[in-house]
């Protein structure tokens, strides 16, 4: 397994179950050490729980006794800042992720994606240099979840924290990255970087997008095994493609953001 | 949740009502019976102490008289109680226990002396400073605690020196090692039985100095408590008892082997070591009579002493015995011969 | 109204409605069984000599004693339990060397075991601390291993992601997550400590809620004041009670 993640930039990972996801993120975190092999971050290799990552669990891992606002305020906690600073810091964050009304709130009086935010804003506590973010959003149901997928980019835009994304979601990662990283199934390698043709910012008209569309059947080929098919198919269809282009895309109307 | 404790409630109530509903009440004797059955409680464990009651069942002395005797172990404050229920027809207490007992509502009567002259004693080495109730200000008293009848007989006899238990330097030994640590030199006194401790001491070589109460204050020993229903409704076979045992008590002052036989025969456990058990009984025996009891017979109760006991606990601080209390409500001879 | 007042309130009702229950059916016995006052004195009785003996100071210096018996032996032997129970939690080994030790302590009855410590420390207060102590032990290092030994291990990941030392995984970490446990087993052991203390006092002492049941029963025949000193060991266990749960809700609050 062997890709470079770019400065300010956000890639997906994308891969089926046991493909090492999960695994993969703990290697970059340095929760774990690889047995061979190398990974830095700005040439300097990556130390034991290096704070230069900030992570970002599947569940939002918050300590439930405590509140929304003392839970973002923990690194820096843990790493000896007063509790003055630290609070004012945690205030701001929360104020990131849109959540700075429940800042007094315990976690089990959150909501699931109110806790979530939560997770991530303290993951930035630290002003990490990369936030890596593993299934964050899997737990949500689907429309939270696209939601989250624009705040995502919206927190990215404001921050420019570089990001990268565990998921096995097609479309979350089309849409957030710049740059996909598919996985083969266990054990797991590098079957493909494909690379994501959307302009920034994106839209949700984007998703329906011919160019999404395209890059959505790229992913799904790698993750099937069939790269080759895929060319093939893709010849035949380029002539009716051609033409639907020229014609111009129908009207779209996005209920988020109003007609297009 | 309220219905919930409302049955719960109910359940418990009855519950109880029908554990308890076994409470004895009183039945009149009915005539005439093969054997009366009597409960008998003597003391916390067997002891030779009891000969005259071994005796009286081995000899069949109760049977003789139509009684069906059993014997059971209890400790003083639970016998009272138990005595006072009914549920033990006689037993053997304190005397110094039936006066604040029926000052608080027992209904019990102390109805035969058995021991005419008070156990509790204290000893000190003999060959030390202390050879009477005035030498023990400041020095060092070994005690179990500070209640029952050793309690009130050392308050009695300091009171007779003029002193208090604030004068002596009172060390408590709830195991009732008190006579060990006098042996062993850590205290200058200590309370005992006038038949046990200095006995053991003695048979080691340590002789002691005995300070007793009998002509200080004269306060009840053990003797034979019956609750005052069961007087009313077991009268004859209570007289028939308290002569089979004053009898067979007699006999074993005039010969005391004849005891240490029957309490043998009677507890095979303590067999085990019959000379030791034949000192005790030696020891004991003069206990069970005073000039009073020589000169009125064997368990008579002098009321002028229990007279002045009376007024001596009553007077003791912490003492919550009424001042209306009298004689005539502690002890009674009509069971006597 | 709050759910805490309605909480409150409704637990107020709960307890009220019990002890109602509970004092009528104590004076229909008494009524109907014809107890007479020194086998089961009817409860106006006991309720008379409990204010008359707190009034004139009867129970007053005895409940003082074995109060201070319980708190100091319940911090000793809860805080050395903690201890235990978070070795124990922490290493395998500790809990299969010490196990063996623990069950038989707490096997052996404290009823046997009171005559000998008193008979090793006295009869003043180190002994009654000791079987307090001893007696609380077992509960709370078991509650507090089996706390930390369920503490997530997702939140242990978490702290490790950020760095924490040991000592911060205790702190911050594994001891709130416990608190539930470790407070649950102090529960028990607030009332074993009252079983304690009682069980201290009667193996040798001369001031104590044990001692005066004993002066009551034996010297005094003062059957009332028996059953007004049970009485107020009775409050003394449940006041010690609330007074853990109270500190559950202080330090855990409700974060379920």
């Amino acid at each position: 397994m062997s890709f470079a993640v770019p400065e300010h930039g956000i890639s997906a990972v994308l891969g089926p179950n046991g493909s090492g996801k999960s695994t993969l993120l703990r290697l970059i975190s340095g929760l774990l050490e690889p047995d061979s092999g190398r990974i830095t971050i700005e040439d300097q290799p990556v130390g034991t729980a290096d704070q230069r990552v900030g992570l970002v669990f599947q569940e939002p891992r918050l300590l439930p006794w405590r509140t929304a606002l003392d839970n973002v305020a923990f690194p820096l906690e843990l790493a000896g800042v007063g509790a003055a600073e630290r609070r004012e810091r945690a205030r701001s964050l929360l104020e990131l992720v849109g959540v700075s009304g429940f800042a007094d709130a315990r976690p089990h009086q959150l909501s699931g994606g109110m806790r979530q935010r939560v997770a991530i804003a303290r993951a930035l506590a630290r002003d990490p240099q990369i936030l890596l973010l593993d299934e964050p959003f899997s737990a949500l149901d689907a429309l939270t979840r696209e939601r989250f997928n624009a705040e995502l980019l919206d927190l990215w835009q404001r921050t420019g924290t570089t990001i990268l994304l565990v998921t096995h979601s097609l479309a979350e990662a089309v849409f957030i990255a710049d740059e996909v990283v598919v996985l083969s199934k266990s054990p797991g390698r590098v079957v493909a970087r494909v690379p994501v043709p959307l302009g920034r910012p994106r839209t949700q008209q984007m998703l329906e997008s011919q160019a999404f569309a395209r890059t959505a059947s790229v992913l799904r080929a790698h993750l099937a095994g069939t790269p080759a098919e895929l060319a093939a198919e893709e010849a035949r269809a380029a002539p009716v493609r051609d033409v639907l282009e020229t014609a111009g895309a129908p009207a779209f109307f996005d209920p988020f953001r109003g007609a297009s | 949740m309220r219905f919930a404790s409302w049955v719960f409630g109910l359940l418990f109530a009855a519950a109880l009502v029908v554990g308890c509903s076994s409470a004895p009440t009183p039945t009149p004797e009915p005539t005439p019976t093969p054997l009366t059955k009597l409960t008998v409680g003597l003391g916390y464990i067997p002891s030779v102490q009891f000969a005259q009651f071994y005796r009286a069942q081995q000899q069949g002395y109760y049977r003789d008289a139509g009684l069906d005797v059993t014997f059971q172990n209890e400790i003083d404050p639970n016998l009272i109680t138990l005595v006072g229920q009914g549920a033990v027809d006689v037993g053997v207490a304190d005397g110094t226990s039936v006066i604040p007992a029926v000052g608080q509502g027992v209904p019990i009567k102390y109805a035969a002396t058995i021991y005419a002259q008070f156990p509790d004693i204290v000893i000190a080495a003999a060959n030390g400073p202390i050879k009477s109730a005035a030498d023990l200000k400041g020095h060092s008293l070994g005690i179990p605690g500070e209640y029952g009848s050793s309690w009130i007989m050392l308050q009695a006899l300091l009171a007779s020196a003029g002193l208090t238990a604030n004068d002596v330097d009172i060390r408590d030994y709830p195991d009732f090692g008190q006579a060990v640590a006098l042996q062993q030199g850590q205290v200058d006194s200590a309370t005992a039985f006038r038949n046990n401790e200095p006995l053991q001491l003695a048979q080691q070589g340590f002789a002691t100095t005995q300070l007793t109460i009998d002509q200080i204050t004269p306060l009840p020993g053990p003797g034979l408590i019956v609750g005052t229903a069961t007087l009313t409704t077991k009268r004859d076979a209570l007289t028939a008892f308290v002569t089979a045992t004053l009898r067979a008590m007699d006999e074993i002052v005039a010969n005391p082997q004849l005891g240490l036989d029957d309490t043998i025969a009677q507890v095979p456990d303590l067999g085990s070591n019959r000379d030791s058990q034949l000192a005790v009984l030696q020891a004991t025996i003069p206990m069970w009579s005073s000039p009073y009891t020589q000169l009125h017979g064997s368990g008579a109760i002098d009321q002028d002493a229990w007279t002045k006991s009376l007024d001596f606990m009553r007077g003791l601080p912490g003492s919550n015995i009424p001042s209306s209390l009298a004689v005539d409500q502690l002890v009674t001879e009509e069971l006597l011969p | 109204m709050s759910s805490t007042r309605h909480a409150w309130r409704s637990t107020l009702l709960s307890v009220g409605s019990a002890a109602v229950v509970f004092v009528v059916a104590w004076k229909l016995i008494v009524v109907i069984a014809n107890y007479p006052p020194f086998i089961l004195p009817a409860p106006e009785v006991v309720a008379q000599r409990f204010v008359s003996a707190w009034a004139d100071g009867t129970i007053a210096p005895h409940a003082l004693a074995t109060i201070q018996e319980i708190v100091i032996g319940f911090v000793v032997g809860a805080g050395l339990a903690v201890v235990v129970g978070y070795l124990l939690a922490r290493s395998p080994l500790a809990e299969r060397l010490l196990s063996p030790y623990l069950v038989a302590a707490q096997a052996t009855p404290i009823l046997a075991l009171a005559p000998l410590l008193v008979l090793w420390l006295g009869t003043g207060l180190a002994p009654k601390v000791v079987i307090c102590a001893l007696i609380v032990f077992f509960p709370v290092a078991v509650s507090t291993m089996v706390g930390i030994r369920s503490v997530d291990r997702r939140l242990l990941e978490l702290g490790r992601s950020m760095r924490a030392t040991r000592w911060q995984v205790f702190r911050f970490l594994e001891l709130p997550a416990a608190m539930p446990q470790i407070l649950g087993g102090m529960r028990v052991g607030a009332t074993l400590a009252v079983i304690g203390a009682i069980v201290g006092e009667w193996a040798g002492a001369d001031k104590g809620l044990g001692v005066l049941i004993n002066l009551a029963r034996g010297s005094l025949f003062d059957f009332p004041l028996m059953y007004a000193t049970l009485l107020t060991i009775a409050l003394i266990a449940i006041v010690l009670y609330l007074l853990v749960v109270l500190a559950e809700r202080v330090l855990v609050g409700s974060w379920r």
